[in-house]
This record gives structure tokens, C-alpha cells and sequence, in this order.
């Protein structure tokens, strides 16, 4: 698989302090990275910088276009599901499909307001925010190596407030999407279960980047270091 | 646009606003007709007033009062929840993703909420089309005046409003700001009566000021720009705050507020008024005009005194449009002078060239006097009859039909069309 992505030497600060320091990975195509840390360890920070969502302080990002899921958005709480898919859809050039709003069972809550939404509910919206944004339109947009054209899509704590069998569903959709992906994920059981390779953060830098194979086969010994 | 749009009106915040926009106007026209037909002398005696009561201040700018209201305390809260909605629920987020750029970003909300002035002036409409109904007057070029005049200040109030919803974490830090600048700007009017220089230069652009100025038929050009930059500017921190990269707004800002130290150097003004009461007769002006030296006013008095504020209101005023070169001064400025010991107190010093005069008088005919005297020229006529007509007065009439119009079809229409957009909102 060809590189997608790459970030090479990402710092950023926050309110003074710095919270990423020389960070560099790279993403591939069509697979599923999931970022690992404990608490703290800067993947939110991560994420938003790699989105432009947040400054930072030095270093670049090649490649592919991207779009981030933020954890914990309800996004246009007075607006229903149905109106908020489609708007962000519409922003890409694309279309919802229904089924992937099956899939993440959605189908039932599309004239429910998003302020209505369970934690979980919200949880499957954001996923379906990330995977309905297609490729872009523009030429410029291809990857490292003109490999895809397709966005990789960055889910913040995707399974964070859902149940084990919504957790199993959704892994499964993500599975089934056949899109890059980048996860950061809290739970280790799940980060097995869904991600190709990982990135493992610590207090702001790389701490190994590779298959679970390569990285020891044991992630909690790295949370427990 | 079509979001920002749906955002309104999905936003119990903009229906409450025109329900209580709708019942305020209301009781304003209510109130004013009455009190017209009062002045007008509909008890069966004679009209009360010698001169006449113009529609523009006994009808127009009492009903508009409601806006100026709405403006203060209402329509910030629509403005910042537009913004502040979209930063706390992580919409801004999925936003600054979109291939759309900050500007246009801006531009949509600010269209949506200048579509939420448009929709608040209804009951001002109703309450137009209610006075022609019963036979009153209205000038045209003074109802538009007024009417741009509280647009301009709507849009400052909404742009302010913006901006402290992107600049402030929270709704409710945002609105703390923009009614803090909202008092900041009152004391500032307050501080700078009968001060001169800056403070007062400074004071002539708050909100309130400006309106004051439209509410008389002027329109100064100064104060448009002014306005229309200081909206601009908001818009510009606005994206700066917003924007996570700051690219180009940065830039925006210095530019912008170049313009506004420009604008604040053009004197062109326009006297819009039915009565022409912001000028002096045509043929005053033409020989004020002609005046070449520079002519300077010193005012003995108080900030308080209500003969200062008869003679900055309808003889400065009216100089300051009709000699470029006059410089007043202001002694008393920042002092009570109600324990000062000064012969001087009351007296105004005239000095054109080498001429100097001096006299008490706040009324436009002698000031008038004293400068042709210093100007040696001649004497004109009094104009006949000029600010004796008022068209439109009197009329007696009882504003028929206009409770159950306001205080009850209004609120019923509000809450019809709100209902099927907000009930979805659980």
C-alpha cells in the first residue's frame, strides 16, 4: 500500500504549553491507522492540527485531503439529522447514502434533532458525517504519489459512548467502507479489533508507529509504561 | 446561505424577538398617535402647539424608539447565537473543513441576519401603513432617512455582536460584551457633552448619537461611512478569531482602520428634513459660505445647561454644515460650572479675523447678527413663513384598529409561523 499521507516534524502549543512535539507519521492507502495513547497524550491535538482546525507551530502535511470528526459534536443542535448529513454532504459534492445510514442505524432518527441525540446517537452521526464526504473535485487534491484522490477521514474517539454491540456495528461499517482512515481510539480492545496499524502517542511525541506484530503484539504494556 | 438562514429560523431566540419587536412597536405607535391627536387638540379644544408637530417627531421617531430597544438588548442575543451555536456544538469544526472561505462564511450570516431586520421591520410597516390610513403625512425622504439610519445601527450592534460571539468563549461572555460596549458607548455621550475636540468628535459616532442625527433628517456622510466601517471592522476581528490559521484578516483590519480615521475628515451632510430644520435659510448659508476667514466660538458653558445644549442643537449644528472653518471651543469641558465664579459664565465669544464680539444669546437670529456684524455684510431678510408649515398637523385621530393588529393578529402570526420550524427541535 502506497503512502496517503504524510506528516513529517508536527509541533503545536497550547495556552503556552507544548503538547506535540516533532510528531511524523504516514498514512496508507485504504487502510486503518488507529492512534494510541493515555489521556493527555495530544491525539485530539493531533488530529486538529493535521485538520487546520488548530494552528501549529511547525511542520508540514503532505498528501491527501483530509476531514476530521471532532469527539463529542452535536453539530446544528435546532437542525435534524436528515438536514445536517446533507448539508455537510452537499459541502463535498456528495450525497448521503442510505446505506450506510442503515448500517449505523440512523434511518429512524433522520427528523430527530441533533440537541435529541443520545451520547451514542451523536457518536453514529459523527461517523456518518466522516464517511459521506467524498473525494474531492479538484485535481490538485491527489495524494503522496498521485496514489488515491480519496480523503482520509479522521474519527476522534469514534466507539467513545457506545455500547459493545453498537461498537461491533460500527467497527464493522468502518471496516466495510473501504476508505482511509485514521481512529483515535481509548479502548485497546477495540484499536485491535479495527485498526491495520498504529501510531502510539505519549505525552506529545511518537512512541512507535507499525502493525501490532511489529510494535511487540502487547499495546497495553505501552499504556502501563 | 441557506443554513445560516435555516439557523434563524429554527431559533426560538428570533421568534421571541419578533413577538416582542411586534407588541414594543405596537405600544410606540399607540402611544404616539394618541399623543398626537391630543397635540392636535381631539379633546375639542384648539390644536395645543403654535407651531406644529412634524410626523417625523411626533409620529416616526416614537415608533421607531421600539427599534432602538430591540436593537440594544434584543437582536445581539439572534447575532451572537448564530455564531456562538455553531462554535459550542463543534459545527464551526466540520465548518472551517468546507472548501468555503472565511469570507463567504461571514457573508452568509451576515445576510441572514440583515433577513432578520428586514422581517423585524413588519409591525414598523404595519404601523406606517396604519398613520396613511388614517390621514397622516409622512415625507418620504425623512421615513427612509430614519428608517437607514436605525439599519446602519442594527448592523454595527449585529456586527459587534458577531464578533464577541467569535471572540469570547460562550454565549454569555459574548453578550456581556457587546452590552458593556453598548453602556461604554452611553457614557462616552454622556462625557463628551459641551467637551469639544476628540472626546466630542469621538462621542458624534456612537450608535446612539448617530440615530439621534437620522431622527432629525440629517444624514451625514461622516457617520454612514463610519458606520458602514466599524460593521466591516467587526466582521474583520470576527474572522481573525474564527479563523485557526489567521491569513489574510490581519491585514483587513489595518486597512479598515485607515478608512475610518479617513471618514471621520469628510463633512458632506445632507439635511433631509421636510422642515429643513439642520439649516439655516438658502440665502444665510450662501453668505456663511462665502465667509473666507475662519470664524471661532467660545462657549462659557456647562455641559448641563440647557442653553448649551439649545445652541450646539440648533445653532452649531447648523454652522458646522454651513462653515466649513469654525473652530468651537469648549471651557467648561468636563466642569460642572455651578460653583464657578466666572463673569464670563453664560457669555459667548465670537472672533472672525481680527473681529471679536461677544453676547449671551442662544438663538439662532442674533448668532446670526453677530456674525454678519463681524463679517460686514449685509443683512438678509428674514425668511417668510420657511419653518412655519408642517404638513400633516394637526390630525386628530385614535390609532383605530392598532391594539388588536400589534397585541394580538401579530402574536398570533408569530407563534403560527414559529411553530411547525421549532417544534421539531425536542
Amino acid at each position: 500500500m502506497s503512502d496517503v499521507l504524510r506528516v513529517s516534524r508536527l509541533s503545536a502549543r497550547r495556552g503556552g504549553r507544548e503538547i506535540l512535539r516533532d510528531v511524523a507519521f504516514t498514512v496508507r492507502d485504504h487502510e486503518i491507522l488507529g492512534v494510541i495513547g493515555p489521556n493527555g497524550a495530544g491525539k485530539t491535538t493531533l488530529f486538529e492540527c493535521v485538520a487546520g482546525v488548530l494552528p501549529r507551530t511547525s511542520g508540514t502535511i503532505d498528501g491527501a485531503p483530509l476531514f476530521y470528526v471532532p469527539d463529542g459534536i452535536r453539530p446544528w443542535p435546532d437542525q435534524t439529522v436528515r438536514w445536517t448529513l446533507a448539508l455537510n454532504a452537499r459541502m463535498f459534492a456528495t450525497q448521503v447514502e442510505p446505506s450506510l445510514l442503515d448500517a449505523l442505524d440512523l434511518t429512524r432518527l433522520l427528523d430527530q434533532t441533533t440537541a435529541s441525540l443520545s451520547k451514542g446517537e451523536a457518536k453514529r452521526l459523527g461517523i456518518a458525517l466522516g464517511l459521506c464526504v467524498g473525494p474531492p473535485t479538484s485535481a490538485a487534491a491527489a495524494g503522496v504519489g498521485g496514489a488515491t484522490r480519496d480523503r482520509v477521514i479522521f474519527l476522534d474517539e469514534p466507539f467513545d459512548g457506545l455500547d459493545f454491540r453498537q461498537t461491533r456495528h460500527a467497527i464493522d461499517v468502518l471496516r466495510n467502507a473501504k476508505r482511509t482512515l485514521v481512529l483515535s481510539i481509548h479502548q485497546l480492545s477495540d484499536a485491535v479489533r479495527v485498526c491495520d496499524r498504529f501510531l502510539l502517542l505519549d505525552n506529545g511525541r511518537v512512541a512507535g508507529e507499525g502493525t501490532l506484530e511489529e510494535l511487540g503484539g502487547n499495546l497495553e504494556e505501552f499504556f502501563l509504561a | 446561505m441557506r443554513k445560516d438562514l435555516a439557523e434563524l429560523f429554527t431559533s426560538r431566540a428570533f421568534w421571541l424577538l419578533l413577538l416582542f419587536v411586534g407588541l414594543l412597536t405596537g405600544q410606540s405607535f399607540i402611544s404616539a398617535v394618541d399623543a398626537y391627536a391630543e397635540a392636535s387638540g381631539i379633546g375639542g379644544g384648539a390644536a395645543a402647539l403654535a407651531q406644529g408637530l412634524s410626523p417625523l417627531d411626533g409620529i416616526l421617531v416614537p415608533t421607531a424608539g421600539a427599534y432602538d430597544l430591540a436593537i440594544m438588548l434584543l437582536f445581539p442575543f439572534v447575532a451572537i447565537r448564530l455564531i456562538a451555536s455553531e462554535k459550542s456544538s463543534g459545527a464551526w469544526k466540520l465548518m472551517l473543513q468546507w472548501p468555503v472561505k472565511m469570507r463567504d462564511h461571514l457573508l452568509s450570516k451576515f445576510v441572514a441576519l440583515l433577513v432578520a431586520w428586514l422581517i423585524a421591520l413588519v409591525p414598523f410597516a404595519i404601523a406606517i401603513a396604519l398613520w396613511l390610513s388614517y390621514g397622516g403625512h409622512l415625507d418620504a425622504r425623512e421615513t427612509l432617512n430614519l428608517l437607514f439610519g436605525y439599519t446602519l445601527r442594527y448592523m454595527l450592534t449585529a456586527s459587534v455582536a458577531v464578533a464577541a460571539a467569535a471572540l469570547m468563549p460562550g454565549a454569555a461572555n459574548a453578550a456581556v460584551v457587546v452590552l458593556g460596549l453598548t453602556i461604554g458607548t452611553w457614557a462616552l455621550d454622556f462625557l463628551a457633552a459641551g467637551r469639544g475636540g476628540f472626546v466630542q468628535k469621538l462621542a458624534s459616532f456612537t450608535p446612539a448619537a448617530t440615530v439621534r442625527m437620522f431622527e432629525r433628517g440629517l444624514l451625514r456622510l461622516d457617520a454612514v461611512l463610519i458606520l458602514l466601517l466599524l460593521s466591516l471592522l467587526a466582521f474583520a476581528i470576527a474572522g481573525i478569531a474564527l479563523d485557526p490559521l489567521r491569513k489574510r484578516f490581519s491585514v483587513s483590519i489595518v486597512i479598515i482602520a485607515v478608512a475610518i480615521a479617513l471618514a471621520t475628515q469628510v463633512r458632506t451632510s445632507f439635511d433631509v428634513s421636510e422642515n429643513r430644520r439642520n439649516s439655516f435659510s438658502a440665502a444665510d448659508e450662501r453668505v456663511l459660505a462665502s465667509i473666507r476667514e475662519p470664524l471661532t466660538i467660545t462657549v462659557f458653558l456647562a455641559a448641563e445647561d440647557p442653553r448649551m445644549n439649545d445652541y450646539e442643537n440648533n445653532v452649531l449644528l447648523k454652522l458646522r454644515r454651513a462653515m466649513p472653518r469654525l473652530h468651537v471651543r469648549y471651557p467648561y469641558s468636563g466642569q460642572s460650572a455651578l460653583f464657578e465664579n466666572d463673569e464670563r459664565y453664560g457669555e459667548i465669544h465670537y472672533r472672525l479675523g481680527a473681529k471679536t464680539a461677544v453676547n449671551r444669546s442662544t438663538t439662532e437670529e442674533i448668532v446670526l447678527e453677530t456674525i454678519d456684524t463681524l463679517a460686514a455684510v449685509e443683512r438678509r431678510p428674514l425668511p417668510a413663513a420657511e419653518s412655519s408649515e408642517y404638513p400633516g398637523y394637526p390630525l386628530a385621530k385614535r390609532p383605530v384598529g392598532a391594539a388588536w393588529i400589534f397585541y394580538l393578529a401579530w402574536p398570533i402570526a408569530v407563534i403560527t409561523a414559529c411553530r411547525p420550524r421549532t417544534r421539531r427541535t425536542g
